[in-house]
């Protein structure tokens, strides 16, 4: 990010110390320094090399030997008494330098351009991979793709496809009823992967709200009116990284 | 031939994922206005010209054949054009779909049409109904497509193969019986060119193996046998994740093209006796031309140390159309 921030957390801890307003300095000081809370605790313990000694345990140690100190009426005075708690040293390190870096975020993000969009106006990037509303395709010819073969239906896990088919005049055998219950699909694409003939596929629209629940339930000529608008798309979308093998 | 030179490697390229997949809805209306006014140009491929439509497809996604088309006479490059798509089609299922039973019903499919365009009633799939233009010219065994179907099928369960016999049993399915097929299409049938076209099938087989090398390890397949990648303790993970720099990798490419290599110089032994001389007969040239782009390919991999990651291995090479135009007139691949 910023070299900013190191520096302020620097130029913050002079003021967090003199905040310790007491004259038990020397206490103070060495709490602050206490050994649970020094990088040095994570340090191997053990005697394997004598020569590589951290001089950990004599330190660990060394508040034993402190003698302690004792007040006029004899009793044990707490060095820590005018110190600052735990509480008070962890709202001056990080509540108030939280503030402090939370306000240098939003002071960088000034200058910075907005991450919104505008959406309805403006989209974000899909993959062409999107799954969204249903499209069923035609040859740049015209003739529609799909051969009413029923793989779509048969593998199709919510079962909202239905298809009913029959023979035309040519011999060729098409579709006469193909509706999809949107309501009903999951956009898993299996339809999609099964179609021989990459008849039925999944385009990138994904607003398709309608208000009552009918308009929900598409038929072929909803489909098919579909693919006539986003062909284009969907070709290019469909020519992805295959390899010949 | 292969000898492997103790240069500096080449560099490796990292593979990446063209950032082009990802466009924005903005962009992608303008694009939809371009390709609308690409589609208005061209001719209409679909059910009125399914040779047109297999031409397409074939130029999309294996221009190597397409190139070759050219050499094919004219009645015959209907039926070639329509046995390369076909078999183009079957070897995209596997991209297409995201498990095996979708796959396994869609070579169900595919077995249907050839049932049925044996039987002369076609269904209206563009590659179907040239299908049944070809075979109604020439002779073409159903028996051929049964077996590039089976063994497309058999792939969608095991894409890798743990030895090379298994991979070589496999090529011979699918490329070598597309070759096949191309015999028949051109009515040529001599044991010797069977026998040619087989080793030529395995060549070429392993030859694309390894040029999609990067693209299947991406997907997270190593087409590389076993056999051949334990012998050089290559880590399949490795190679997924850091391609080129996996270490044994090369040798075992070294070894895999080696093996192709091996295959290729025996297609081409089988017209070196002195019936043949020293040539390929005149009418199967165009056939045995697609020898030309695999050991083009085994070629230039020489050139880069093996290494299969190599950007150089990728592009298609812009001398093969002019080497392809002299292999058809030197007669040989």
């Amino acid at each position: 990010m910023s070299f900013a921030r190191p520096r302020l957390l620097v130029g913050l801890q002079p003021y967090t110390r003199a905040s310790n307003n007491t004259s038990h300095i020397y206490t103070a000081l060495r709490a602050r320094r206490l050994l649970s809370t020094s990088t040095y605790s994570r340090a191997p313990h053990g005697h394997q090399n004598p020569n590589l000694s951290s001089g950990l345990d004599e330190r660990m140690h060394r508040h034993h030997e402190t003698t302690p100190v004792y007040n006029a009426q004899g009793s044990e005075v707490d060095p820590y008494k005018d110190g600052p708690s735990a509480l008070d040293k962890a709202v001056h390190l990080f509540f108030f330098t939280e503030i402090i870096r939370g306000m240098w975020v939003v002071f960088e993000n000034i200058f910075r351009p907005p991450y919104t969009i505008m959406y309805p106006f403006e989209k974000g990037p899909l993959s062409p991979r999107f799954r969204g509303e249903h499209a069923l395709r035609r040859y740049p010819s015209g003739e529609e793709r799909c051969i009413a073969c029923k793989l779509c239906e048969a593998i199709c896990p919510a079962q909202a496809i239905t298809i009913e088919s029959e023979a035309r005049a040519d011999g060729s055998r098409r579709t006469t009823k193909y509706d999809i219950d949107m309501t009903k699909c999951i956009y898993c694409g299996f339809c999609q992967e099964a179609c021989p003939v990459d008849a039925i596929v999944e385009t990138q629209n994904q607003e398709f709200a309608t208000e009552t629940r009918e308009e929900l339930l598409y038929n072929k000529e909803k489909l098919l009116a579909n693919g006539d608008r986003a062909e284009a798309e969907i070709a290019a979308n469909l020519y992805s990284d295959h390899v010949y093998r | 031939m292969f000898i492997r030179t103790t240069g500096i490697q080449s560099l490796a390229h990292a593979l990446k994922i063209p950032s082009s997949r990802f466009s924005g809805a903005l962009l992608q209306q303008g694009l939809n206005e371009r390709l609308q006014r690409c589609y208005s140009a061209e001719s209409s491929p679909g059910l009125a010209d399914p040779a047109a439509y297999c031409r397409e497809l074939v130029r999309k996604h294996d221009y190597e054949s397409y190139l070759l088309a050219a050499f094919y006479p004219k009645e015959a490059q209907g039926g070639y054009f329509a046995i390369k798509a076909f078999s183009v089609e079957l070897a995209m299922v596997q991209d297409n779909v995201s498990n095996a039973t979708i796959g396994n019903m869609r070579m169900q499919f595919w077995r249907d049409v050839i049932k049925d365009c044996s039987q002369g009633k076609p269904p209206q799939h563009p590659i179907a109904l040239a299908l049944h233009d070809a075979m109604q010219r020439a002779h073409l065994p159903a028996y051929h497509f049964k077996r590039i179907i089976d063994a497309r099928d058999a792939e969608l369960h095991t894409p890798t193969h743990l030895t090379i016999d298994s991979l070589t049993s496999h090529a011979e399915s699918t490329s070598s019986t597309v070759l096949y097929l191309l015999l028949s299409l051109l009515s040529l049938s001599s044991s010797t060119l069977s026998h040619a076209a087989s080793h030529l099938g395995v060549a070429q087989t392993i030859s694309t193996l390894i040029r999609g090398l990067p693209f299947h390890a991406r997907q997270g397949r190593m087409i590389i046998p076993a056999e051949v990648t334990s012998k050089h303790g290559v880590n399949q993970e490795d190679v997924f994740r850091h391609g080129s720099e996996a270490r044994g990798l090369h040798d075992a490419v070294f070894e895999f093209a080696t093996f192709a290599n091996d295959h290729m110089i025996t297609a081409r032994d089988m017209f070196k006796g002195e019936e043949m001389g020293s040539k390929v007969p005149r009418r199967a040239v165009p056939i045995f031309l697609s020898g030309i782009p695999a050991s083009n390919i085994l070629e230039r991999l020489e050139k880069v140390n093996f290494n299969a990651f190599d950007r150089r291995i990728q592009v298609r090479d812009w001398r093969l159309p002019w080497l392809v135009w002299r292999g058809y007139y030197k007669g040989e691949f």
